[in-house]
């Protein structure tokens, strides 16, 4: 993983870029739009590549893991503090969200933790396509149970934030957008500063870059793997929320294509590379938007992955990927 | 019971015939059973005593095959559509069933996570066809689901009748003749519903002249039912002088309905026109669509998939993932409101203790008219299979004109109802309790959609 400060100035300015073009393109309305998009995504698109960037796993269920992340978000709204519509004091607006927020991320994680434990850890050793295969197994798993739990039918998910609209730059936004950014931008700081600045960040770095090196030095490898598990389900979760909260409505399936499209940010970016992956969610998000605007909603998700393969084809190792010969 | 009474008749005049051949060999016409028996005045309407039934009847029973989506989003669409069959069938065996057979029910669910699927119902009717006692079968609800189906039904000659079908291709040529091709001249597939060609242009009409509004935004789901209605209903818009400001496809897997919404909000449309079913994407596209700026309030209109007529609580209803912003939505549903029979509504209340579906009536109907062709064909069946293909040959009989809850049906030789219906509707948030219910607004009838212009 390769995610400190040095060396980020690039990434940052090719995100600067992207932000203009992408503004001049939409319009403050669809940018808007596209911005809180680009924010799930890149939630989700981080997970992906963490995961990949220390056990080298594509980790197929993260997907569903965002949507049991929204299921629990909301079970937590509904079923504890009892909450069915707006919540107009904005205090308790924050406390709430900022508690939810907190609960889901906590419950994800150790569940991202759990499934790492029994579907991933005994399998480290086997070959590769042993893992990827019980990823899909977990995901169908977590599907299904949360199918039978809530029903198979979209959920209501509690509409806390009022839907109350500010006006910039001539355009009306949901406050709503302007807080499920503000929070993934909150949530990448603070991950670039854990992995970048902490201990254990270190340890995570050292572990993706050599396994056996890392464990003579002291590291303990699978508690290093967890954490990272941890961290990538809880930000998934946290994902799941936000994604609750913007669409109104969850469903049993919603893990597969939103899954999908994160995967593609996070290749896109250069799997592995937790900035990559951030920068990888919003040009994902823009594309599909600009599709839209263009009128070729149907074809959204056939110019996203045309992306991808362009990239591909170009840049191998995706936008801010390095070129690593055989092991990347 | 028009038929009813000729049925009984002729199955008397069989029996006697077969009484006087003697009981010392097995006849194929009759079994010994029924020519022992007195001779038999049961109608579906009322009956006498014990009744020995036909040798059609293997078992002393036969069964209706339903074919809907039961189950997930679809459970108000599904559920109270079977509920008219067997709210029929529970009515004929009280009164001592067809011709003294009693009557079955085979129900098959399409809906597959939730959603209607047409390979499960593909694999429903080849359940349904094996199923020797099937000898009609009420549905499917979606076109696209009946266009995967119908090929099947017709290659066995098995009557479908379906309450809810709307897609002109199902049955109108040359895209009808495509799904008929092991039995061209034997047609298996009936329907009561108005084809989207009547649907489509009603809402239209409606948007146009009753709300008068003039200029839409249509947003499809893709499906057949949905780009079909969507279609006719821009035609329809455009002819009254109405401006289409953007037309949309948007698939069901679409998750985030937000950038669509805002690119047509910003064409300013005075109303919405949802083409296609709630499961489908039209209820998270009605609930994030009212959230974009300059569409809180204006009327978004939706065809039978939309109004689905459950009362907000209902599971995957429409006024219950929309919340709130099913306020001021409207929707056309292809069937008669005011019905012509007037105690249908009071006894599914009674066994069901809820109001109707959409399309309960309708299942009801087919239901009707898979027995009164079953009373007829009791004449000449001699087994099952003849049975089954009698029903078959009297239902899409366009001769033929059944007494049923919608009022009297016939149908022309693709299958279509010769007197088609659209009735109207729009929710009222302040009812069941507060969290939403349609209410009635008006109901129109058309004359055959293939009678020649």
């Amino acid at each position: 993983m390769r995610s400190d400060f040095r060396g980020i100035a690039r990434p940052l300015g090719i995100g600067a870029i992207a932000l203009v073009v992408e503004y001049l393109l939409l319009g403050t309305q669809q940018f808007a739009n596209a911005l809180t998009l680009g924010a799930i995504y890149a939630l989700i698109a981080l997970g992906y590549t963490m995961v990949y960037g220390i056990v080298e796993l594509i980790n197929f269920a993260h997907g569903d893991v965002f949507m049991v992340g929204s299921f629990l978000a909301m079970w937590i709204m509904t079923t504890i503090f009892g909450l069915t519509g707006p919540v107009t004091n904005l205090l308790n607006l924050v406390a709430l969200l900022a508690i939810v927020m907190l609960a889901t991320m906590i419950g994800m994680g150790f569940l991202g933790m759990f499934i790492e434990r029994v579907a991933y850890r005994p399998l480290r050793h086997a070959p590769r396509l042993a893992p990827l295969i019980t990823a899909i197994g977990v995901s169908f798993i977590l599907q299904n149970i949360i199918a039978s739990l809530f029903g198979p039918s979209p959920v209501n998910f509690p509409q806390i934030v009022p839907p109350d609209k500010f006006v910039i730059l001539g355009s009306r936004i949901a406050y709503l957008n302007l807080f499920i950014v503000i929070m993934a931008v909150v949530l990448m700081i603070v991950l670039q500063l854990f992995v970048g600045r902490t201990r254990l960040g270190r340890a995570m770095r050292s572990t993706a870059q050599d396994r056996e090196a890392a464990e003579l030095m002291g590291v303990d490898i699978n508690q290093t793997i967890a954490i990272t598990f941890f961290i990538a389900a809880a930000l998934a979760g946290a994902g799941g929320m936000v994604q609750g909260l913007y669409a109104g409505s969850i469903k049993f399936d919603l893990g597969f294509f939103v899954g999908l499209k994160a995967f593609t940010a996070a290749v896109l970016g250069g799997i592995g590379n937790t900035t990559g992956a951030a920068i990888g969610g919003f040009v994902i998000a823009f594309v599909e938007v600009y599709a839209t605007v263009l009128g070729y909603t149907q074809w959204s998700e056939v110019a996203v992955f045309t992306v991808l393969i362009l990239v591909l084809v170009f840049r191998p190792s995706g936008l801010l990927g390095q070129q690593l010969g055989e092991r990347a | 019971m028009k038929y009813g009474k000729l049925g009984a008749l002729g199955a008397v005049a069989v029996l006697v015939l077969s009484a006087c051949s003697g009981s010392a060999t097995t006849p194929p016409a009759a079994s010994t059973g029924a020519g022992a028996s007195s001779a038999p005045v049961a109608t579906p309407g009322g009956s006498v005593g014990a009744v020995t039934p036909g040798a059609w009847c293997v078992g002393g029973t036969v069964k209706i095959g339903t074919e809907l989506p039961m189950s997930g989003g679809e459970t108000a669409n599904g559920v109270p559509t079977a509920n008219g069959v067997k709210l029929l069938i529970s009515q004929v065996n009280a009164a001592g069933g067809v011709l003294g057979c009693k009557l079955d029910i085979n129900v098959q669910d399409d809906a597959l996570n939730g959603v209607h699927d047409p390979q499960t119902g593909a694999k429903n009717m080849q359940t349904l066809v094996a199923d020797a006692s099937v000898i009609g079968v009420v549905g499917p609800f979606n076109s696209g689901v009946a266009k995967a189906e119908i090929p099947i039904s017709n290659g066995a000659g098995l009557l479908m009748c379906s309450p809810a079908n709307t897609n002109n291709g199902v049955t109108q040529p040359p895209e009808g003749d495509t799904y008929r091709t092991a039995h061209p001249d034997k047609i298996s597939y009936i329907r009561t519903a108005s084809p989207d060609s009547i649907q489509g242009p009603s809402a239209a009409d409606y948007l146009y002249k009753d709300l008068g509004k003039t200029s839409v935004y249509v947003i499809d789901d893709t499906e057949t039912f949905g780009v079909g209605v969507g279609d006719s209903f821009v035609a329809e818009f455009k002819k009254l002088g109405g401006t289409v400001v953007k037309r949309d496809s948007a698939p069901k897997s679409t998750t985030d309905y937000t950038p669509l919404f805002t690119a047509a909000a910003a064409l300013n449309p005075q109303g919405v026109y949802l083409a296609g079913t709630t499961p489908t994407g039209m209820g998270l596209a009605l609930k994030q669509g009212r959230t974009v700026a300059g569409l809180e309030t204006i009327p978004f209109v939706g065809p039978d998939g939309v109004a689905d007529l459950g009362p907000g609580g209902t599971q995957g209803a429409t006024i219950t993932i929309a919340g709130a912003a099913a306020a001021n939505v409207y929707g056309t549903v292809g069937s008669a409101h005011d019905l012509t029979d007037n105690t249908f509504v009071p006894a599914y209340t009674a066994m069901f203790g809820g109001a109707p579906g959409a399309y309960s009536s309708a299942a009801y109907a087919c239901a009707q008219i898979i027995v009164a062709s079953l009373t007829k064909a009791a004449a000449t069946a001699t087994d099952l299979a003849s049975a089954r293909e009698g029903v078959r040959a009297n239902a899409v009989n366009s001769a033929n004109t059944f007494t049923t809850a919608l009022g009297s049906l016939a149908f022309d030789k693709y299958g279509d109802n010769v007197h088609p219906f659209i009735s109207f509707y729009k929710t009222d948030m302040t009812l069941a309790g507060g969290k939403g219910d349609w209410t009635f607004v008006k109901q129109e009838s058309f004359t055959d959609p293939n009678a020649t212009p």
